[in-house]
């Protein structure tokens, strides 16, 4: 069949550029491979080398440039296009559509390679060849992930420009590709509403930069092994390195941001396997970096910087396998499905890792020794302890996160905890505590040996002061986790000895001051962590329900409030009212207001926010969360079960009517429930009015005494059963208040059981929401910690590319 | 000794910590019948709900307390108490992985918490002609 309006010719396009980055990065890496060895050739190589990787890199914007104008354009007729994109969606989302995929996102990371690969090409001098036949190499990889062609029946990566939507095996019996004019109807599937947001278009290309700048310092110590240049690989490589920590730290925390005001974790980190699977590669990245400064200075650590180095970017392939393999499956919120690419990404993974062992191992023994040890009060030596502290870190976190690959290798069934939160937290904690306690110290002990009672006479202000503050917090806060004060201690001390050596020390010379301006960033981003999360208050305490609590039944008081609308209830220091929804879009809105008592004892209203759920037409109803600011705190809610059906109902019933009955069995002492109250039986008698009731001489005359629990009062409710001549005629009671209607239908001598019917008014099933409220304090110190320790470290890189 | 052999020395023995106390703190994928065998252990069980039997939630009384019926992988059905609010589009759930403890002798399934998958139909659209 020839279909009309395709743009086939745009593929092809786009598929010559795959294959040319592909031919062209694995050109230039064998080329600069050639150029690096000391021979006459090694020039001409060395040109060949260069022009293959502009090549390279001038394809791999040819495929961005392709796919792009392909989104923009709506050429519905490629999958890609079609599955991440749709006629509607606002052109400002094209960013996001365009990493959405799987493709895109190995395209973003190619790229980013591409960019650093053109800058080291003018910076790396000797270094080039050898450091960039490394990347070239990545770069093969890479672009292999976009080859989408077959070899020996094994598919070797997912081509975005060669899958046409008709040729999709799944869609393949779908009427509507019998007709040629199949695109003028089509519609794209778009981008997931969940992720059309500005998190969206910032936060990939930020975290794929600091994945890509991994490949650096990675890059460079296989340069070192390889050109035996042991100690020289570090100077060149340790900006570069710096600015990973710096540009990944970012990435990440923005995530955590992202998760905070746009996802229902219920906070900024969940200790989920994706966000792992990017913290634990920035934290051997941060060893790495220090390990390099360590030998920098003095030589030592070499073997432990080669190995954390090696070991960075294999935990960034590790990472990307785990969560674009599918195996993490249902343990994750966010975990790409499976392409078909997992074995393409193990191969890859091993390669650099055997690559990486290998030289260590074949090199070891010619690496430069110092003849001393270093010196128990020398900087150098704590610098390490501390990078072996994040590397066990790391190992923890891993370790559990890994779980269903231990699962699949050793044919287990380990499932993760309930509280998979607290127990990273308790693990991670000493942790934590040593390194921001080695942050405190660090600055103050020199390379090679320290005087002992000079350090001591330094430190000691910072150490009295932070003491005393951390004493104050404690007693202010009412903080009762003697556990988690320990780290309180060491947060602040860290913040406050590295602020102190900035005046103290370094006389406020900003340009020195780099380091210290990143740990106190750093140790701000702690203490906004530990406060944060260990003074959480959930205040939506379920206030509603102080009458269940009557029947002596165990009810759980958990975390979720029930508000009707109308009703106003007490949450923490707030009262609250639900005032309604609203339907913007696929999003509902629910308006809470949030009162105060002014001093004359009159609610005041202070605030509304308005969580809301989106019925995503790809994930079902997913709640949003809306959280309101304060310097010193934020109130943060999310909605936890609305009832989205009531919305679509047609409200002109009448409301005064009773609806259907349900017919209850009860025994003494049973309750049933109303949707406003508890309704207990508790005897039946004969002790009826008769003459008020009407009920004649000869009749048997029962009633059942009920009583009806409702949020603020108590009521009785007395329906009669009668037998008038061998005719039940049972005398409903109806208890006004709150629309319900009682009939005594049967009784049963033998087991002493009655029979109530119960109907409710219409009008009482009203409008009501469940919903999460819960406090952060202090959660600005994070953020505010998070841009230091980031402006910290760019100053850093800055004076350590002036030298 | 030097002091890295020591540093090593203690890593070794933080990270068999590790792994150890990981492996200890987990639970396991299970059906009815072994949760039923250790009611006081944690488990996950994988299932489907009965969409025959009835779903109890009322918020008015109680916002986080949810009761429903589900048939394991093996066929075996059990009553399941959820103490949580009812997850939203619990109905359109295709399978349900539970968390919690069997009660017992009620056999009750007490969960703590739910994970849903919910139908590939909100993961994977088909092409249809626009109107």
């Amino acid at each position: 069949m020839n279909y009309i309006n395709e743009h086939l010719g745009i593929g092809k396009a786009g598929n010559l550029f795959v294959i040319l980055s592909f031919v062209f990065a694995l050109v230039a890496s064998i080329s600069y491979f050639l150029a690096s060895r000391d021979n006459e050739e090694a020039a001409s190589w060395k040109r060949i080398a260069r022009i293959s990787f502009r090549i390279h890199g001038l394809s791999v914007a040819g495929i961005v440039g392709t796919l792009f104008v392909m989104l923009y354009s709506h050429y519905f007729e490629y999958e890609y296009v079609w599955h991440h994109s749709s006629k509607d969606m606002p052109m400002r989302y094209i960013l996001s559509c365009f990493w959405e995929g799987q493709e895109g996102s190995f395209l973003l990371w190619t790229f980013w390679h591409v960019v650093i690969g053109l800058i080291l090409q003018r910076t790396a001098k000797t270094f080039e060849a050898p450091v960039m036949a490394t990347i070239s190499l990545v770069q093969a990889f890479l672009a292999s992930m976009l080859l989408g062609i077959f070899v020996f029946e094994h598919r070797i990566g997912s081509n975005p420009f060669t899958v046409l939507l008709r040729n999709q095996p799944d869609f393949a019996n779908i009427p509507l590709f019998q007709n040629p004019h199949y695109l003028d109807k089509l519609d794209g599937r778009g981008l997931n509403p969940l992720l059309q947001n500005y998190w969206m278009t910032i936060h990939p290309p930020t975290l794929f930069l600091g994945f890509a700048l991994t490949v650096v310092p990675f890059a460079y110590a296989i340069a070192g092994l390889w050109k035996k240049q042991y100690n020289e690989w570090i100077k060149p490589a340790l900006p570069w390195a710096f600015l990973g920590v710096a540009i990944l730290g970012i990435g990440i925390l923005m995530g955590g941001a992202w998760a905070y005001e746009a996802l229902s974790f219920g906070g900024f980190w969940a200790w989920d396997p994706v966000e792992n699977a990017s913290l634990v590669p920035w934290l051997t990245l941060v060893g790495t970096a220090h390990l390099m400064i360590i030998n920098k200075n003095n030589g030592q650590s070499l073997l432990a910087a080669f190995f954390l180095a090696v070991l960075t970017f294999v935990l960034i392939l590790y990472s990307t396998f785990l969560t674009r393999s599918g195996i993490l499956g249902e343990s994750s919120v966010h975990a790409f499905t499976d392409l078909g690419m997992s074995g393409q990404l193990l191969i890859y993974l091993f390669f650099f890792l055997i690559l990486g062992v290998y030289l260590i191992i074949k090199n070891w023994k010619y690496f430069p020794r110092q003849s001393q040890e270093e010196g128990i009060w020398s900087r150098e030596f704590w610098m390490f302890v501390g990078a072996v502290v994040l590397l066990v870190s790391s190992f923890q976190i891993m370790f559990y996160t890994s779980m269903p690959v231990w699962n699949k290798l050793f044919d287990l069934h380990k499932a993760p905890a309930k509280d998979v939160i607290a127990f990273y937290n308790n693990w991670q904690l000493p942790f934590a505590f040593i390194t921001t306690l080695l942050i405190a110290v660090g600055q103050y002990l020199k390379y090679k040996h320290t005087g002992l009672v000079e350090f001591l006479k330094k430190i000691a202000i910072s150490f009295i002061l932070s003491f005393a503050l951390t004493i104050w917090v404690i007693y202010m806060l009412n903080f009762d986790k003697q556990y988690y004060s320990i780290l309180l201690f060491s947060s602040i001390f860290a913040a406050i000895s590295n602020a102190n050596y900035m005046v103290m020390v370094l006389k406020g010379k900003i340009k020195k001051a780099g380091a210290s301006v990143a740990h106190v960033g750093f140790a701000l981003v702690m203490l906004g962590v530990l406060l944060s999360t260990s003074k959480k208050d959930v205040i939506s305490r379920n206030t509603s329900t102080k009458s269940v609590s009557a029947l002596g039944e165990k009810f759980s008081d958990d975390d979720n409030i029930l508000l009707t609308k109308g009703d106003t209830l007490p949450m923490g220091k707030y009262m609250v009212t639900y005032t309604g929804k609203r339907a913007e879009g696929i999003n509902i809105k629910f308006d809470v207001d949030y009162f105060l008592r002014d001093a004359s004892g009159n609610l005041k209203k202070e605030f509304t926010l308005s969580p809301l759920v989106q019925t995503n037409p790809r994930m079902g109803n997913v709640a949003e969360p809306d959280t309101r600011h304060f310097p010193t705190f934020d109130v943060y809610t999310h909605v936890t079960y609305a009832d989205l059906e009531k919305i679509k109902e047609e409200k002109n019933e009448n409301k005064d009517e009773y609806d259907v009955e349900k017919i209850k069995s009860l025994k003494r002492g049973d309750t049933i429930f109303s949707s406003n109250a508890i309704i207990i039986f508790d005897s039946i008698s004969t002790n009826v009015d008769r003459q008020k009731n009407k009920i004649e001489e000869n009749d048997i005359a029962i009633v059942a005494h009920l009583r009806a629990i409702a949020v603020s009062k108590k009521y009785d409710a007395t329906p009669i059963y009668v037998i008038h001549s061998n005719m039940v005629l049972p005398i409903p009671f109806e208890l006004e208040p709150l629309g319900l209607l009682f009939t005594f239908r049967k009784i049963n001598p033998s087991n002493g059981e009655i029979e109530i019917s119960l109907q409710e008014k219409k009008s009482n099933t009203k409008d009501f929401i469940v919903m999460q409220a819960m406090i952060f304090p202090y959660i600005n110190i994070l953020w505010i910690g998070a841009i230091i320790m980031a402006l910290g470290t760019f100053l850093a890189i800055v004076e350590r590319i002036r030298k | 000794m030097k002091k890295v052999h020591i540093i090593i020395i203690i890593i070794i023995a933080v990270a068999i910590g590790a792994i150890f106390t990981t492996l200890n703190n987990t639970s396991t994928y299970a059906d009815f019948g072994e949760a039923a065998k250790e009611p006081g252990n944690e488990f996950h069980v994988v299932g489907k709900r009965d969409k025959d039997k009835e779903m109890v939630y009322n918020p008015e009384v109680d916002a986080n307390l949810f009761s429903f019926y589900m048939t394991d992988n093996n066929g075996v059905e059990c009553k399941v108490v959820l103490h949580k609010n009812k997850p939203q589009d619990f109905e359109h759930s295709e399978q349900i992985v539970l968390i919690g403890k069997m009660k017992m002798p009620e056999k009750e399934f007490q969960a703590s918490d739910i994970l849903m998958k919910c139908p590939s139909k909100y993961n994977d659209g088909k092409p249809q002609a626009s109107k």
